[in-house]
């Protein structure tokens, strides 16, 4: 079995790397850009994974490149996508990107693509806040109102729907909560706007969903081994923070944080004033906060993970243990402490040791 | 109005996030379903010339983001084009236009600063911003196939300020260097350039850095009677007069004269700031305007093609010499 990650040497990539080699698959092919940094998958692919993964490097906005990458494999977990950086570049690295994928998948052998998508896709505006977002909630039907990376994230799901229709493949759709873990940003949007040791906190008692990198991982390794039949899937995990909780703990075990605490009515009405000085300045004044935005993204949804649980997908670390290790991250101790309190099964070709300092120098070059 | 992108995906998230009707991915199906009056091109320089001759044709007014084409003769092809056609043609000088720019010019017709007598253009470029971190990630950027890779994409915003100063046959000098701590791959995109405009009375230095920190763009006018110097990033012009006292005494007004000046300077861009004008693309505005204008009043072209010529002329000459010697524009 051949599995492509696309995406391989990001946040989330190289730790789905590690869980499909602990799931067994035999061979693993990793995209990665030319620009990217992919030493330690390299190291992996000339050292005790030598026989299971190999590292392509290739551009995925170009369709020979997909050809090339798409060749021969059976399942494509397709993790590329761009965070930031100018509107056009973001939709250029996840949209067309993935549409070159998808062409080169149409003539291939592919029978099974993972998506890994995001909860930003749902239409939350007008939702009531005491609905539990299933995965049968509407997908947002004004992306352009919303910011680049949701419209983006979006706009590449639907190009996926589009190609279930013309392809016989199976299809898994995975919709992470806000991913975190060592080297990432400790403040992520849906706790509020920060900036200079300050938050403008948004909502106080609803949950934040959150999902630990490991997490996620084991759901996308679940995908793409076969374990998850086909459909969409939230990836949320369990015993959730509310934001009150998260900034408590961020501030007495990450260190000093001035916040401000916004309610929903505040954030609103900013929200109002901010698009009335955009549309007033004629667009000089960024589109920060939009009300659309805030009623989207900070009212407090409830998101749904049953349907992944009951299709076989557990926690690996507790969120207690992954918000302990995230705060306290000083990159290298963390992941190997992760893998080992997880009881992770590892590859019998290899011994936990020979792998954690791999994706350990990863971790660290984020830092 | 309608958008265009030879990539569907991209042309539809324009109009999308514009609220813009009409999308194509075929400029030649836009041209004939939509029959506009003006076309903006902002496509990457090679496609330039196919694309606006194309425009012109079809009888409309272009505006052709810089560089104008790859070339000086594409460039004379281009305008001859526009020439014969009868439609306006203008290029995306925003800078050239800043409110800053506008009133140095404005200063000069009046002789505030006398004869210039040497100017300085510096421009900083930060490869970590969004278009510089989209250049160093993709080897196949179009940036890498300009005949001047990163510094062609960026000579016209430095060469637009200086080039109305010299004469149409200046003497050029150009080298690009590589810094010795520079281990970036990209580094063979031409990110340090040195460029030095001769005239019979007249010089002027011409510098992109993309090492130099904070990131800057600055023109400093020296002239017979003072000196003018321009920071775009701020949006401030500091006179520099010569001292009318003697001595120390005269240096310390010097200072403080550059503090009031800085202090009247930093009033009237909060002021610019609440009209909402207070944006590093306040020029292109003003430019974009002006050439709907003289469409409309069949007025000249706010950039003469005979500057914008100049400045494909000297480019060429700059990027000829990369390597080789100094040598005289055609």
């Amino acid at each position: 079995m051949t599995v492509l990650v696309t995406g391989s040497t990001g946040f989330l990539g190289t730790v789905v790397v590690e869980r499909l080699l602990a799931r067994g698959v035999t061979t693993i092919r990793c995209l990665a850009r030319p620009s990217s940094n992919a030493a330690p998958l390299r190291a992996l692919a000339s050292g005790p994974y030598a026989d299971r993964v190999q590292v392509t490097v290739g551009n995925l906005q170009s369709a020979r490149d997909a050809e090339r990458a798409v060749a021969g494999a059976d399942t494509i977990c397709h993790l590329a996508a761009a965070m930031r950086g100018s509107p056009s570049s973001v939709f250029l690295d996840t949209v067309v990107a993935t549409s070159r994928l998808l062409d080169a998948v149409a003539s291939s052998a592919v029978r099974r693509l993972v998506l890994v998508s995001s909860l930003s896709v749902y239409g939350l505006a007008d939702v009531p806040v005491d609905r539990l977002v299933d995965e049968g909630i509407g997908l947002e039907t004004h992306p352009e109102w919303r910011d680049v990376y949701s419209h983006a994230k979006l706009r590449q799901e639907l190009l996926v729907h589009e190609h279930i229709a013309r392809a016989a493949l199976e299809v898994v759709i995975l919709r992470p909560a806000t991913l975190y873990g060592c080297g990432r940003p400790l403040l992520p949007a849906r706790v509020g706007l920060s900036g200079c040791g300050w938050l403008l906190q948004f909502g106080a008692s609803h949950m934040l969903p959150l999902s630990h990198v490991s997490n996620c991982a084991e759901a996308v390794a679940l995908a793409g081994t076969g374990a998850l039949p086909t459909g969409a899937y939230n990836v949320v995990d369990d015993d959730l923070p509310t934001v009150d909780e998260y900034v408590r703990r961020y501030k007495r075990e990450v260190g000093h944080l001035r916040s401000i605490r916004c309610p929903f009515f505040a954030a609103m009405l900013l929200s109002g004033a901010a698009e009335r000085l955009h549309v007033s300045s004629k667009g000089r004044f960024p589109r920060v906060l939009t009300p659309y935005r805030t009623a989207t993204l900070w009212r407090g949804h409830r998101f749904d993970n049953r349907k992944l649980r009951q299709a076989g997908w557990t926690q690996l670390i507790s969120t207690r243990d992954g918000l302990a290790r995230a705060f306290d991250d000083r990159g290298v101790r963390h992941h190997v402490a992760l893998r080992r309190d997880a009881h992770v099964p590892e590859p019998t070709a290899t011994s936990p040791a020979e792998l954690a300092p791999v994706f350990s120098a990863a971790v660290s070059t984020r830092q | 109005m309608a958008v265009c992108d030879r990539e569907p995906l991209m042309a539809e998230q324009l109009a999308l996030r514009h609220g813009i009707g009409k999308w194509f991915s075929d400029v030649d199906a836009m041209l004939d379903a939509e029959r506009p009056d003006i076309v903006h091109i902002a496509t990457p320089p090679p496609s330039h010339l196919p694309l606006a001759t194309r425009a012109i044709c079809a009888g409309c007014h272009v505006f052709v983001e810089k560089p104008l084409t790859l070339c000086h003769a594409d460039s004379q092809q281009l305008v001859a084009s526009a020439i014969v056609r009868n439609r306006k043609l203008t290029i995306g000088y925003g800078f050239y236009f800043d409110p800053i720019a506008r009133t140095l010019r404005r200063l000069i017709a009046e002789g505030a600063l006398g004869e210039p007598v040497h100017i300085e253009s510096v421009l900083g470029y930060a490869l970590s911003g969004p278009f510089g971190s989209c250049v160093l990630a993709d080897d196949d950027h179009w940036v890498h196939r300009l005949p001047g890779k990163l510094a062609h994409n960026l000579i016209d915003h430095l060469l637009n300020k200086v080039a109305e100063f010299m004469s149409d046959r200046p003497t050029v000098q150009a080298r690009a260097c590589r810094r010795a701590d520079d281990t970036h791959p990209a580094s063979h995109l031409l990110n340090e350039l040195r460029v030095m405009l001769f005239d019979q009375d007249r010089s002027a230095y011409v510098t992109l850095t993309s090492h130099a920190r904070p990131v800057a763009h600055l023109l400093t006018v020296y002239g017979t009677k003072r000196t003018a110097r321009l920071d775009f990033e701020a949006g401030t012009i500091i006179w520099s007069s010569p001292a009318a006292l003697p001595g120390p005494l005269g240096r310390l007004s010097c200072i403080f004269g550059d503090g009031i000046q800085c202090f009247r300077e930093g009033t009237q861009n909060v002021l610019r700031c609440v009209r909402g004008d207070y944006h590093t693309l306040s020029g292109l505005n003003f430019l974009i305007n002006a050439f709907y204008e003289s469409i409309r009043n069949d007025t000249p072209v706010p950039v003469s093609y005979h500057e914008i010529l100049k400045v494909a002329a000297i480019s060429d000459a700059v990027f000829a010499q990369l390597g080789t010697e100094h040598s005289r524009v055609a």
